[in-house]
């Protein structure tokens, strides 16, 4: 499904970012990026959005080369996969159920399908009740799940978490974790991009490590190893 | 079916934009004021020079279609010699046409020409009417005038006439060909400058708006909008500054129109309808000035989201 060919970054100054990177990610998979900060675990997302090109290398998705898609393609590929960062990334003025609605409105989606996908995104993640809180009032797990609600509206194949849990409690971050485990039960592909040793040691799904923008390990039922 | 979706996702689109764009525009009313004052000074400074040099050409041309030479006659000069005279003219390759004035026709015109003024109408009346006769002498050429008069100022013909008058609308059209090129560019100096300030300002209002909703946008992107859903907006305002500003400015123009048009007709007696005149360049004026305006909301927009959406 996602196929990562030999990926490098490298930025001016010879830093190398992300160092000939190769590694395959099936359907319906769960799959935790792990390493310590700086490893190269951003970068290689925002790559693998098309938020930046990298220097070599290829990123097939569905089997496509997504380096080749055109300046025009960009929005539909990135409706396509679904993001989720440590920040959240709300508009702080609006309601829930705006936040959500707007990642629709901006695909020229009608309101009265709008207003469907929100309730069932908003119920997917347990917002159901709190559809017209501003989201500057919300909690961190709140926001969190508010912004995952958003990046699964254009039901994607993917969804990418970049640090989900950075700026949550434990209790919050594993209620984020949990409906991490949801959604990737209804088949979507999880890339969950963390240094949380504690969440990875307990999850037991696969572990690609990274450090010093090398894979260092790959395996199954994986352990996050300092 | 397919296209009454597409037609239907359009204009809800169009909708999210122009609401976009509104809510943009009067949140920062201020910035938005002063904007579209910037254009509203460069709109009539663009169209009142535009005017002025339309006028100034167009009283040029009518000038130019004037009477060349007028040959005043001694009021002592026969029929028989007034009539060879006039056949003597016309038989000269330069003159375009001859035309003969009878002191009647001098009065009728004097009359016509100080309608107003009864101390002037009283001067002179049927009984006691010092105008004197004339042939009224147009060329094919302007320049050939002087040959025409050197001609006549020979002097076999010199006692049969007065006054030789050509010189007064020489110098005229050679001054208002002058007032016309200096008009110009003053005028197209002043549009210029003006132009670029509204540019660099326009581009700010709008830079300003986009920096302030920077989240917003980067937002947009990461859920998927398009590179025109992001733009819109923003080439929107920069048209809505465009249009208020046109609308404003032409409101004036048609304002000062109403309060000048009659001190043109009064004091520019110029041989032509001033008024009708006045009327037709007005609608060129404002069409011209919507148009600029858009330009430069379009313009200044698109370059101004440019470097935005390269990212």
């Amino acid at each position: 499904m996602i196929e990562f060919q030999h990926v490098t970054k490298k930025y001016p100054g010879n830093i190398i970012a992300v160092d000939d990177v190769s590694f395959k990610i099936g359907k319906g998979e769960f799959v935790a990026l792990v390493g310590p900060s700086g490893a190269g675990k951003s970068t290689l997302i925002k790559i693998l959005i098309r938020e930046e090109l990298p220097s070599s290398g290829r990123i097939l998705v569905a089997d496509r080369d997504i380096f080749q898609l055109k300046e025009k393609e960009l929005p539909y590929y990135r409706r396509k996969v679904g993001v989720i960062y440590q920040d959240f990334k709300l508009l702080a003025k609006k309601t829930i159920e705006e936040n959500v609605a707007f990642a629709l409105e901006v695909a020229s989606v009608v309101p009265g399908v709008i207003k469907k996908r929100v309730d069932e995104m908003l119920t997917l993640v347990g917002l159901e009740n709190r559809a017209n809180a501003l989201s500057e009032e919300l909690s961190g797990g709140e926001k969190q799940r508010v912004s995952i609600a958003r990046a699964l509206v254009h039901e994607p194949k993917l969804l990418i978490a970049d640090e989900p849990t950075g700026n949550l409690d434990p209790v919050n971050s594993w209620e984020i974790v949990e409906l991490l485990f949801k959604i990737n039960k209804q088949g979507t592909i999880v890339l969950l991009a963390t240094h949380d040793k504690e969440i990875v040691d307990a999850i037991h799904k696969r572990v690609v490590m990274m450090k010093q923008g090398k894979i260092v390990d790959d395996r199954e039922d994986g352990k996050y190893i300092l | 079916m397919k296209s009454t979706e597409g037609f239907a996702n359009f204009i809800i689109t169009s909708e999210r934009i122009i609401k976009m764009a509104a809510i943009s525009f009067w949140r920062n009313r201020w910035l938005s004021l002063a904007t579209t004052l910037i254009i509203i000074l460069t709109l009539l400074i663009i169209s009142v020079f535009t005017f002025l040099a339309l006028l100034v050409n167009k009283t040029t041309v009518s000038m130019r279609e004037k009477v060349d030479l007028v040959v005043y006659l001694r009021d002592s000069d026969s029929e028989d010699q007034i009539s060879a005279l006039s056949d003597l003219i016309s038989s000269r390759p330069e003159v375009k046409s001859i035309s003969y004035i009878s002191k009647e026709e001098a009065l009728s015109r004097w009359r016509t020409r100080y309608a107003t003024d009864q101390n002037l109408q009283d001067i002179i009346n049927e009984n006691d009417n010092p105008l004197p006769r004339s042939l009224e002498v147009k060329t094919k050429n302007p320049e050939e005038i002087g040959q025409v008069a050197d001609f006549l100022q020979s002097e076999d013909y010199a006692p049969l006439i007065t006054r030789l008058s050509y010189q007064q609308n020489k110098d005229m059209i050679d001054r208002l060909v002058k007032i016309t090129s200096f008009v110009k560019k003053i005028g197209s100096g002043l549009s210029v400058l003006f132009l670029i300030i509204s540019i660099l300002v326009v581009y700010n209002a709008i830079k300003l708006t986009i920096i302030a909703r920077s989240d917003e946008l980067a937002i947009m992107r990461l859920v998927g909008a398009t590179d025109a859903y992001v733009r819109m907006p923003f080439v929107l305002e920069g048209v809505m500054y465009g249009i208020v500003a046109a609308v404003i400015s032409s409101v004036t123009i048609v304002i000062s129109y109403r309060i000048l048009t009659p001190v043109f007709v009064n004091y520019l007696d110029i041989g032509y309808d001033v008024g009708a005149f006045m009327r037709t360049s007005l609608w060129e004026v404002v069409i011209i000035q919507l148009l600029i305006a858009l330009l430069l909301g379009i313009f200044c927009s698109f370059w101004a989201t440019r470097q935005h959406l390269k990212k």
